[in-house]
């Protein structure tokens, strides 16, 4: 068998991974000059947006001018929808240049997202996948298992594309019951396997229920959750796997992936900054917020020439940290954490936040834990929260309910002031299970 | 014309200049109209590729959509 022929280069785009942080912004400031001329000519948002912000592109000297030009949020996109159906005054020119149509996944119960790509723009959606796997250590021979259901959410579709232009083989899970995916990762020996975090515990519980060996595999990617870069839920992932699971995030809005984790698992996952500018903000005031502080991601594409993206607000909450946290030697600046969650995840209960990841994180750190749900809900007047926790089947017994229960009840109400949570063991199987983005929370207030 | 610097201000190694002439001739051929129409797919296709590769390389960057890509 003939080897494949790599330069043994860490990185996917060595000139670019690696610049010097000055050469990378200097490269940004052609990329956004490029993008805002291409949007102000050819998108009519942007046009009627830039004309009522008093912007135009000459005027753009530097990168801290991007700050002139108007935010993109995700109701001006489903206005333009609904103005110009079915896919808004944000293209650039109508379907015919396109060649796929993906949407949002719906999981909100919000209406889709309609985003289209050019030949180009799929092109380099999978190459952004490329950065990543590059950077995870997948190379060309490895076996790649996509544990996806291939419908029009886009998913790990730009993954699927990049992994064959990387020369990897592969698996495309497709729709079909966990039991079969789990013989076909390991009787096609995946040594790559990847799924949102939920769903790698499920896979890995559904093994062992199995008695499936999968010891082959040796990297979990992870994307589509926050639970990610939730130290307790990677680290259970890894120990359920035996492997090495690394996150990343990407969106609709984009078509692909904006972060990733690499071998060096800092503790956060790198941004793909020669493609993209990723901005922090104040979710209020749009102030920008320093290193080390949280704010709201807001995202510059260089990518689609179909729907320019500039300055999106994304509503993902993020920290922000200097490159040289990690070692790898790329100098793309890091989300410490990953995403952290959304802007509107937060919740008030008795006059205390509540954040969905705070509450995984405490969870996860019971590997006796299967799946649980948070509920809110109101008795009379008063607020209330409680947690729903179904246990491993081996696990289930009498005697450990009371101390797993007791432990859970101080652990979160000494992260949230106090409040005192409720918890209660479910019934086997009686809590949902997901494929695509879990969402535990109910809010029946 | 092929340009002598990338879009950082540096000159371009005899690969990169290899590499962007390869892309140019693609964006040449894919804008004819004259080619049989398996032709001229698989070179918008190929282009879409190549726009990647000179594009990580920081040699230029553009939109194709007038060239179909």
């Amino acid at each position: 068998v003939t080897q494949p022929k790599t330069s043994g280069s860490p990185y996917w785009s060595p000139k670019t991974e690696t610049l010097p942080r000055a050469d990378l912004h200097t490269l940004q400031l052609a990329k956004l000059r490029y993008v805002t001329e291409w949007a102000a000519a050819r998108s009519p948002h942007y046009q009627e947006r830039f004309a009522a912000a008093g912007f135009s592109p000459d005027r753009l000297r530097s990168l801290d001018d991007l700050r002139r030009l108007p935010y993109l949020t995700r109701q001006e996109w489903m206005d333009g929808q609904a103005a110009r159906p079915p896919y808004g005054t944000l293209p650039v020119t109508d379907h015919r240049a396109a060649i796929r149509l993906h949407t949002t996944s719906g999981t909100t119960g919000k209406e889709p997202l309609r985003a289209l790509d050019s030949r180009k723009d799929w092109a380099w959606a999978g190459e952004m996948w490329c950065y990543g796997m590059w950077a995870m250590g997948v190379r060309p021979g490895d076996i790649v298992y996509l544990a996806f259901g291939y419908g029009s959410f886009i998913g790990f579709w730009g993954l699927h594309y990049g992994l064959e232009k990387l020369g990897a083989l592969v698996i495309p899970g497709g729709a079909q019951p966990t039991e079969r995916r789990i013989r076909q990762i390991a009787d096609f020996g995946a040594t790559v396997v990847a799924s949102t975090p939920t769903y790698a515990m499920r896979l890995a519980q559904e093994a062992r229920v199995q008695g499936v060996d999968l010891s082959a595999v040796r990297t979990v990617v992870l994307s589509g959750e926050p639970a990610g870069s939730i130290p307790e839920t990677k680290r259970l992932i890894e120990d359920q796997w035996g492997a090495n699971a690394y996150d990343t995030a990407g969106m609709t809005e984009i078509s692909t992936i904006f972060m990733f984790e690499c071998a060096h698992q800092p503790g956060g996952a790198h941004i793909i900054e020669d493609h993209m500018i990723e901005e922090v903000v104040d979710p209020e005031s749009g102030a920008p917020t320093p290193y080390g502080e949280m704010g709201e991601r807001v995202v510059t594409s260089f990518g689609r020439s179909m729907i320019p993206l500039i300055r999106y607000r994304t509503n993902d909450l993020v920290v922000k940290v200097p490159y040289d946290r990690c070692g790898c030697g790329r100098t793309f600046d890091i989300y410490e954490g990953g995403v952290l969650g959304r802007a509107d995840d937060m919740k008030l209960v008795r006059g205390t936040n509540v954040y969905p990841r705070a509450i995984e994180s405490i969870v996860r750190g019971h590997p006796e834990v299967d799946e649980f749900q948070v509920r809110l809900f109101r008795e009379s007047i008063r607020d209330e929260i409680c947690l729903r926790v179904e246990l491993h089947d081996q696990l289930r017994t009498a005697d450990d309910w009371p101390r797993l229960a007791e432990a859970l009840h101080k652990e979160l109400a000494d992260a949230h002031e106090g409040l005192n949570f409720k918890v209660e063991l479910a019934e086997p199987g009686a809590l949902p299970r997901f494929e695509l983005k879990a969402r535990r929370l109910v809010d029946e207030r | 014309m092929i340009m002598a610097n990338d879009l950082l201000g540096r000159e371009l190694t005899t690969d990169e200049a290899a590499i962007l002439e390869v892309y140019e001739r693609l964006k040449t051929l894919a804008a004819r109209d004259d080619l049989a129409p398996g032709v001229a797919a698989n070179l918008r296709h190929a282009l879409s590729y190549a726009h990647n590769a000179v594009n990580g390389l920081a040699l230029t960057y553009e939109h194709l959509l007038d060239h179909e890509v």
